[in-house]
């Protein structure tokens, strides 16, 4: 819920900010995954769930009117998905993360996906701004059987515009927790302006991201299958992309990837998606509808 | 420090000592391979970049902390750490070999440091999968329980680190022993600073994504001198 608005007499800019809120609980309904109970307060906006073909997968956008987030914004995202449900999670463009003298912009997710439930997390990219401030918390819980597809990616900042790695601070935290307690922790703090904060090598590309596929349902023998797909995928246009893929210390694959161009980050991040879906589940690449 | 306790440590991080770290380049190998790592200087600043951003508050941090448990005889601290250790290591190759090598610095620690119950206790750990026993909890503890402080063992196991990538190079690239010491000598201000500056407070994270990526390649490569 927002916060109440003052009068200009008692307004003091450390309040500036939204706090928005974003909780969808789904569940399983005549084979088909619904929103059984949601909450949203501003920026968010809630669309109803598409169904893109027969498998029942629920399609959510989040949805933020604003385009992004500035200093004091404080948006949470909770997702819930029952048992056996099926959710594709994307968002319809870029996170822009605009400029802030002060305040940091925090984004928290946390989800808690059931037994035998998959989710395909697959938002846009975020877009540090130049001298922008953000926090970003990814939390996933993983009940037995439970599958997540996972995609995180960074541009540089805007690079129409020669604003390359200028944010002040950007700080992402990955975690992904299974049932038996083991996890994967990506979390990086980048404070340019440090000895022990600055982008270093990675300056020289534009676009970083990962992608975690990760569940205690799948036979070991996939994901050595996924791994070496993954992997020669990665292996083209060099140059323009410079990709690995390994397997984390929970039963799945983890992959980094630096691209040169956007057009090439959704290049890859369809080739990689195509190929976990088809490996997984024998389902072909997603065909979705944004614009 | 005082004499005894130097000398106890040193073994521990000297060339003699059975680690096998001989056998691993730690991604080195494949990014020498895809040309992203052709000389001296390249080299230098390949692992400036990975002890700055992917270490200091990763492994050297780890490293930090160990040491204070090591001190203390906090098992629980130690287990801790290294499980977050684990989770951050989102390579197969360089997880297994940090753990390699930790398992055999422990082993030996824990049977020759006799009296010190926090090594044994953590060396029974890893011997039922109760921690992972990677390097950096391993050495700190190790050196913490030889009464080595914090910033010393994180020097020291930086520059455990920063040798053995010369080591590596100096087998893949056109490298003499002279300019390996060179190379060497540059980063010794950096290992420095990170050992004094980073702090226990410290989140663990880290940021090496070119490294992290050609890790994660070498075991695509089709022809190796290294295991990692």
């Amino acid at each position: 819920m927002s916060p109440p608005r003052k009068g200009h007499k008692d307004f003091q800019t450390e309040s500036v900010g939204r706090v928005g809120e974003l909780r969808l609980d789904y569940t399983r309904r005549d084979h088909k995954t619904i929103i059984a109970r949601s909450h949203c307060t501003s920026p968010w906006h809630l669309l109803p769930p598409i169904y893109l073909d027969e498998t029942g997968m629920a399609y959510t956008l989040l949805l933020n009117p604003s385009g992004g987030l500035v200093g004091g914004d404080h948006l949470s995202i909770d997702l819930s998905l029952d048992a056996g449900t099926h959710v594709l999670i994307s968002a319809p463009s870029a996170n822009r993360i605009y400029r802030s003298l002060g305040e940091v912009s925090v984004q928290e997710v946390k989800v808690a996906v059931g037994a035998g439930a998959v989710l395909e997390w697959f938002p846009e990219h975020t877009i540090p701004f130049g001298g922008s401030r953000y926090r970003q918390t990814l939390h996933v819980k993983l009940a037995r059987g439970a599958t997540i597809l996972l995609w995180d990616a960074i541009a540089s900042g805007r690079i129409a515009g020669e604003e390359r790695w200028a944010f002040t601070s950007l700080e992402n935290e990955i975690l992904i927790t299974t049932a038996s307690g083991n996890s994967i922790l990506e979390r990086f703090a980048l404070d340019p302006a440090t000895d022990l904060g600055r982008i270093g090598l990675a300056e020289e590309w534009d676009y970083v991201a990962s992608l975690y596929v990760v569940s205690d349902a799948v036979p070991s023998e996939t994901w050595s299958r996924l791994e070496a797909r993954l992997g020669s995928i990665l292996d083209e246009h060099p140059g323009q992309q410079l990709g690995g893929v390994s397997m984390p210390a929970v039963p799945g694959v983890s992959v980094k990837l630096l691209t040169r161009t956007a057009p090439d980050l959704t290049r890859v991040l369809d080739a990689l998606w195509a190929a976990a879906r088809a490996e997984l589940w024998n389902l072909p690449p997603v065909a979705w509808r944004k614009y | 420090m005082n004499t005894r306790a130097l000398l106890e440590g040193l073994r521990f991080t000297d060339t003699f000592f059975p680690s096998g770290g001989y056998a691993y380049s730690s991604g080195l190998e494949a990014a020498v391979q895809a040309g992203a790592v052709k000389d001296a200087m390249q080299l230098a600043a390949y692992v400036e970049d990975l002890l700055r951003g992917g270490m200091s508050r990763r492994e050297a941090l780890a490293a930090k902390l160990a040491n204070r448990a090591g001190l203390t005889g906090q098992l629980d601290a130690a287990v801790k750490v290294d499980r977050e250790l684990e989770s951050t290591k989102l390579g197969r190759e360089s997880r297994l070999a940090s753990r390699q090598m930790g398992r055999q610095v422990i082993k030996v620690a824990a049977d020759q440091l006799l009296g010190k119950t926090v090594l044994r206790g953590y060396l029974d750990a890893v011997g039922t999968d109760r921690t992972p026993g990677h390097l950096a909890v391993s050495l700190g503890l190790t050196l913490g329980a030889c009464g080595w402080k914090g910033d010393e063992t994180v020097a020291a196991f930086l520059y455990q680190t920063a040798m053995g990538f010369i080591s590596a190079a100096m087998r893949l690239l056109p490298i003499g022993q002279n300019e390996g010491q060179r190379v060497l000598g540059e980063w010794l201000p950096l290992i420095d600073r990170i050992s004094r500056e980073i702090s226990t407070e410290t989140l663990m994270s880290s940021w090496s994504p070119i490294q992290d990526i050609y890790t994660m390649r070498h075991g695509r490569l089709e022809w190796r001198l290294f295991r990692s």
